[in-house]
């Protein structure tokens, strides 16, 4: 959920549920490596709450798509991850001698 | 008796072949290299003694010795009309743990009991002779069973008594569980340790008005009384609420026959400071024209309280002289001389105190207290008790022969009525109040319900001493530390608030002594040379380098030698030959050698040091960790003995052999600590380091290491407590104390090992509120689980049908069948 | 570190971007430089945009085996790292036992215990192929059952029940509702399986270790259950978490600051408990301190005390050592590549939930 100005789309607070840290710090890195970010920052009203507040004010931008840009940048982040993970995995388990293949049981 | 050989038994005698060689100046100051690990001591003494050794002690001295004193005292009945009627009372004993069922007897177990909510008692059975019928005809009857008494678990009495663990463990008993408790209609209560001021013995003090009084509380079988001695406006007068004027000394001292004042000083001594503080009230005497014994008596006479039948007072005060006054001091074919010593003593040390006030007696001070244990309290309840079922028995049998019926009743028939001694003891420990008129005792709160909250909270409970004074007053000298309680009374467990203070504990390693026979003892004083006083004149008495001996409280006779005197009798003691908690204190302030061999003393053992040399020795521990050498042959070998707290004055102990302690010769040292960490009581003991402690702190844990959740018993899921919290994963403590081993504590864990770490949590964690991790509570940390009780009658109605107890009956929908069932 | 914008730097700002000091007393520069403009007057960017984010992001494997990994992770902020190692240890579901139907237990320990302890025996079942429990109906699909029936003998040894005695299931529950109503009807019980997992997967669905201790039976006691496992996830309860626990740590830095030599080399190498240090022969008897395996630092800072003017000990702030270890369902590698899908999922969901 949003809460922002009808005026001022500049600004605005992200309500999440559902969420935690894990998202919320990890969104609040990468808006802050946006340019068009002037601030931004989170924080859980309270532990036994289960959600988590995000604030985000532009340089002029609407909050929302520089939001909705960060989190696509992280998609992007968390995919280029999972294939150098993958290439890595498979590389190491190539590196390996054949006797020692016994990683992944589920395959044979 | 060991053999001779075996014994070093003189502390004196130097050549001996086990002491060691006669010290040089070199040898002294060169450091004991090599110091024994005397630890292992610690486990023999528990072992033999167990962890509420004192309280089964006090039990079963009561039932195997108190409780024929008391039927000795008391054995014979007779009818008033005919004193051929009689009973007499030949032995009594307490039988096994049993309970009546129908003209059965069935013996009982103590677990049996807390689940069926019985009493855990045995019979307490005699051997009567009786006489029948005018004829006189005499009968015997063995095994007579005239009531039941509780038993306190672990006595000799109780079944469980020697008993290995496959075997406690076939009764359904906690090895761990150390007894010394009573099981009363299915609940387990604990007669507390009462603490109070020793009976028979001078103390010299200031009441509330700043006086000085010399005040005695006299106990004996027949009578109890307090008598004061005070000094008011520098003349000295006896107190005593027979009378309803205080008199004066003087008087008293005449009245018993003591008729010249020269007498009077000679016996209290001839120093002129004496005389002069004496003066006025000689001349007081004088004023009130008393000059013999019979007008000291008339004067008294007229001041008698209660004049009794026809108000006849003449003579009353010479009876109440005889029988009140100073009581416990024997007054044989009207020989008022023992207590005229005694009152000479008294007003002496009272003289002495004016003139020195170091001399005063310290009523706080832990050897003038006195600790009653369970077996004391149960057997003045016993003896209550059982002169009551006497004396109904004899006013039945006056009743029955006045009425002159034609079968006449016999006493065996009479004493039958056995629910006096039954329902008299399980009353009163069930609900703690000890209301004897008697022996003018009435207290409340004697026994409690033992709390099985964790195992150490029963621990606790069972080294609880109270005190018999009100706890409202904000009075601090009772409730400060004591240096008395120096390894006796523990100095960290007592409560916070109220009861701070007055409420102690014992320490690891304390006994308390339960009483023991004094003639033997009286006899082996005055063969050592004791000047028996009745031969002596008052002025002899006090001869400068001559000690007084009292023993218990009562002036045995003097001794010229008396450090002499003192070390033969504690050699007599080392070798066995009187019994180890017979006490030796030689008084050098007040001139005297106490001997004391009564009960309720509190006492340690220590390890005997000759010239600061301890006398265990490597090759004795290695006896003892080879299995064979027991902490009694310690005791009878002379290298470790009892000493009370009035004894401990006499000594040097030392901490550690091998550590020398400034400004201490090593050749004064008497006596060697066996572990200084006994000083601590069992609670106080799971505290790891506690010298790294704030001293406040150690008490806190004190209290609090009682409400640790975790295994109460090996039989907790056997038991019915009302409620019970277990913890499903209780752990043994990472840093484990030697107390802990000791008591087993290791086996029967409390509480979770936890990683902590400090740190804030924007505030949820203020002051003492913890966050937790939560994959640690779901993984099992601090997993509890709380029984409670609860109780339903099943009845059976005949004809095969009774009530049955089963789970709610749902249909296929789980849905309740029966309305009047609910979850 | 490179910098691709050009210009860099000063030596001493570019330390207190890239490393963490650990002092005698106290760590320093800690908290970094979150904002990407905060050198912008310097004309240096710091910002990390995707791309440079993905030339810059690289993984090392040094340990692989079945149960766990360990791996660096290079050029990725502790958000990032540590979104996905809680992740790991939440949010990846496995599956584990959730419901106990007690039929019978004369043992001492509480069923509510019991059945505690079943729920912590890990599974070896692939939670990918099930579904999570919806209107608590259990079906082939998302839940798996055990049977557990053990009894020890009268008069016999105490017995041991260990997790390889409980006993899979494939067609379902065989415990019966209460009886039915009529003779007549078919025998409800408690799951209603379309089909046999017989053919789920390739291996059984049983437990992942067969030597966990259940519970203990003394003679004439017993157990007969029935457990029922559905996937969830570690936050709802630690059971359903995938990992024992999975962990990073910054890569230690050791610098020695000056030439250590001779004797004061040697009670260095003396004064690390894990052997950083070795000394290296220069000839001639003389001997130089040189820092040989700084990844074995535990940051005891032995070494800097009394005085840290000669050892310097850093962390490196954008490499992560990563260690997994797997309770068994999935192997590790498997459960951070699920780590990181869930993110992105993580993230997609927001972006629907604001368009």
């Amino acid at each position: 959920m949003e809460h922002g100005s009808l005026t001022d789309s500049s600004a605005s607070t992200f309500s999440i549920m559902e969420e935690d840290h894990t998202l919320a710090n990890s969104v609040r890195f990468v808006l802050n490596q946006d340019p068009r970010v002037a601030f931004c920052g989170y924080s859980i009203p309270h532990p036994a709450d289960n959600k988590v507040n995000i604030r985000v004010q532009t340089t002029g931008d609407p909050a929302k798509d520089v939001m909705k840009d960060a989190l696509q940048d992280l998609m992007v982040m968390g995919q280029h991850v999972r294939g150098t993970f993958d290439k890595a995995v498979a590389d190491f388990k190539s590196k390996m001698p054949a006797e020692q293949m016994d990683v992944d049981v589920n395959q044979q | 008796m060991p053999p001779a050989t075996s014994a070093p038994d003189a502390p004196v005698a130097e050549g001996d072949a086990e002491a060691p060689p006669v010290p040089t100046y070199r040898s002294l100051a060169a450091p004991v290299s090599n110091p024994v690990d005397k630890f292992a001591l610690l486990p023999a003494f528990l072992k033999v003694r167990g962890l509420v050794k004192e309280h089964i002690d006090s039990f079963n001295y009561f039932i195997t010795k108190g409780i024929k004193n008391i039927v000795r005292a008391n054995n014979r009945i007779e009818a008033r009309s005919d004193p051929g009627i009689y009973l007499e009372y030949k032995n009594i004993y307490i039988g096994e743990p049993s309970v009546q069922v129908d003209f059965r007897v069935e013996t009982i177990t103590p677990h049996f009991c807390r689940l069926t909510d019985r009493t855990y008692s045995a019979p307490v059975i005699v051997d009567v002779e009786y006489t029948v019928g005018k004829t006189h005809t005499q009968h015997r009857k063995p095994s007579f069973t005239i009531g039941y008494m509780p038993i306190m678990l672990r006595s000799y009495a109780c079944v469980l008594n020697g008993k290995d663990e496959a075997e406690l463990a076939r009764y359904g008993e906690c090895p761990l569980d150390p007894g010394g408790y009573f099981i009363v209609k299915g609940a387990e209560k604990v007669i507390l340790i009462q603490e109070q001021l020793s009976k028979n013995r001078i103390i010299i003090d200031t009441d509330n008005k700043g006086r000085v009084i010399a005040s005695v509380t006299s106990s004996t079988h027949e009578v109890k009384s307090k008598t004061v001695i005070c000094m008011e406006k520098e003349k000295i007068y006896l107190q005593l609420n027979q009378f309803t004027k205080a008199i004066p000394i003087i008087v008293v001292m005449k009245a018993m026959g003591i008729e010249t004042d020269q007498e009077v000083v000679q016996m209290v001594g001839r120093d002129p400071r004496y005389a002069d503080l004496l003066y006025l009230s000689i001349q007081e005497c004088a004023t009130e024209r008393i000059y013999t014994q019979q007008q000291a008596l008339q004067y008294m006479d007229d001041k008698v309280t209660y004049a009794g039948a026809g108000n006849i007072k003449d003579g009353r005060s010479k009876l109440i002289l005889r029988d009140v006054f100073i009581a416990h001091v024997p007054v044989n074919n009207g020989n008022f001389q023992p207590k005229c010593i005694y009152t000479a003593v008294m007003l002496r040390r009272m003289l002495d105190a004016i003139l020195n006030s170091d001399t005063f007696d310290d009523k706080d001070y832990v050897g003038n207290k006195r600790l009653e244990l369970s077996g004391q309290l149960v057997s003045l309840l016993f003896e209550d008790l059982f002169k009551t079922m006497n004396t109904y028995a004899v006013d039945r049998m006056n009743k029955n022969s006045d009425m002159a019926r034609s079968s006449p009743l016999d006493f065996s028939q009479l004493i039958m009525q056995q629910d006096v001694i039954t329902s008299g003891l399980e009353r009163a420990i069930s609900t703690g109040n000890w209301d004897i008129k008697r022996f003018k005792m009435h207290r409340k709160g004697v026994s409690q319900v033992l709390s099985r909250l964790s195992y150490m909270a029963s621990l606790g409970y069972m080294t609880r001493i109270t005190p018999q004074f009100e706890k409202t007053r904000k009075t601090s000298g009772p409730r400060a530390l004591q240096p008395s309680q120096w390894g006796m009374l523990c100095p960290c467990d007592t409560p916070e608030g109220e009861a701070c203070g007055l409420t102690k504990n014992l320490a690891l390693m304390t006994h308390v002594t339960t009483d023991q026979e004094e003639g033997p003892l009286r006899n082996l004083c005055f063969s050592l040379g004791v000047e028996d006083l009745s031969l002596l004149s008052g002025e002899e008495i006090h001869a400068p380098g001559s000690f007084l001996v009292m023993f218990n409280g009562l002036i045995l006779g003097k001794h010229r030698q008396p450090q002499k005197f003192a070390n033969n009798m504690r050699t007599f003691r080392r070798s066995g030959k009187i019994g180890e908690f017979v006490s030796v204190f030689v008084n050098e302030k007040q001139h005297c050698i106490h001997i004391a061999s009564d009960g309720g003393r509190v006492c340690r053992p220590l390890i005997i040091a000759d010239k600061g040399r301890a006398r265990v020795k490597e090759h004795h521990m290695k006896e003892l960790r080879d299995g064979i050498r027991s902490f009694d042959d310690f005791l009878r070998d002379g290298l470790i003995e009892y000493l009370d707290v009035n004894e401990e004055n006499n000594a040097l102990i030392a901490l550690y052999e091998h550590v020398d302690q400034d400004g201490v010769q090593r050749s004064s040292i008497t006596h060697i600590e066996i572990e200084p960490m006994t000083l601590l009581g069992v609670v106080a003991g799971l505290i790891p380091y506690p010298h790294h402690n704030q001293s406040p702190r150690n008490t806190y844990q004190c209290a609090m290491g009682k409400q640790a959740m975790g295994n109460i018993a090996y039989n907790q899921l056997f038991r019915a407590d009302s409620l019970l919290y277990l913890l499903v994963y209780a752990q043994r403590p990472l840093l484990t104390t030697k107390t802990i081993e000791l008591v087993g504590y290791d086996k029967l864990g409390a509480g979770q090992n936890a990683t902590v770490a400090v740190m804030s949590y924007s505030g949820y964690d203020i002051e003492d509120a913890i966050v937790m991790n939560k994959s640690s509570l779901d993984r099992g940390f601090g997993r509890c689980i709380a029984m409670k009780k609860y109780t339903v009658t099943s009845e059976k109605y005949g004809d095969g049908i009774s009530d049955r107890i089963a789970k709610p009956q749902r249909n296929k929908d789980g849905v309740l069948i029966k309305q009047n069932m609910r979850v | 570190m490179e910098n691709p914008g050009g210009s860099s730097l000063p030596a001493f700002l570019e330390l207190q971007r890239t490393r963490v000091l650990c002092k005698a007393d106290a760590p320093t520069h800690t908290e970094g430089f979150q904002y990407s403009g905060a050198f912008a007057a310097m004309g240096v960017d710091t910002s990390v945009s995707v791309e440079k984010f993905c030339s810059n992001f690289k993984i090392e494997i040094n340990r692989l085996t079945e149960e766990d990994m360990e791996f660096d992770m290079i050029g990725v902020d502790a958000s990032i790292a540590n979104a996905f190692r809680r992740i790991l240890i939440s949010e990846v579901p496995t599956m584990a036992i959730e419901k106990v139907f007690m039929v019978d237990n004369t043992s001492v320990i509480a069923d509510e215990v019991l059945s505690h302890r079943l729920g912590l025996i890990p599974l070896d079942a692939d939670p990918r192929l099930f579904e999570y429990i919806s209107d608590d109906v259990p079906n082939e699909r998302n839940t798996i059952v055990y049977k557990l029936h053990v009894s020890c003998e009268k008069g016999s040894q105490r017995l041991t029940v260990k997790s390889g005695q409980l006993e899979w299931l494939p067609e379902g529950s065989q415990l019966t509702m209460a009886s039915p109503a009529q003779s007549g009807d078919n025998q409800r019980t408690y799951t209603s399986f379309g089909q046999s997992q017989q053919n789920t997967s390739e291996r059984p669905l049983g437990v992942k270790y067969k030597d966990i201790t259940i519970a203990r039976l003394g003679p004439g006691q017993a157990i007969e259950l029935e457990a029922h496992a559905v996937k969830g996830v570690g936050k709802v309860h630690a059971k359903w978490s995938p990992v024992a626990t999975a962990w990073y740590r910054m890569l230690p830095e050791v610098v020695l600051l000056k030439e250590i030599k001779d004797g004061d080399a040697e009670e260095l190498v003396k004064k690390c408990p894990v052997n950083v240090f070795d000394i290296e022969d220069l000839g001639n008897g003389k001997k130089r301190a040189v820092v040989a395996k700084p990844r074995a630092c535990t940051l005891c800072r032995e070494c800097v005390r009394p005085t840290d003017d000669q050892v310097e000990l850093r962390r490196v702030r954008d490499h992560f050592i990563f260690t997994i270890e797997s309770t068994g369902a999935l192997p590790p590698e498997v459960l951070f590549t699920e780590a990181v899908k869930i993110l992105e999922e993580k993230c997609e969901r927001v972006i629907s939930e604001l368009s």
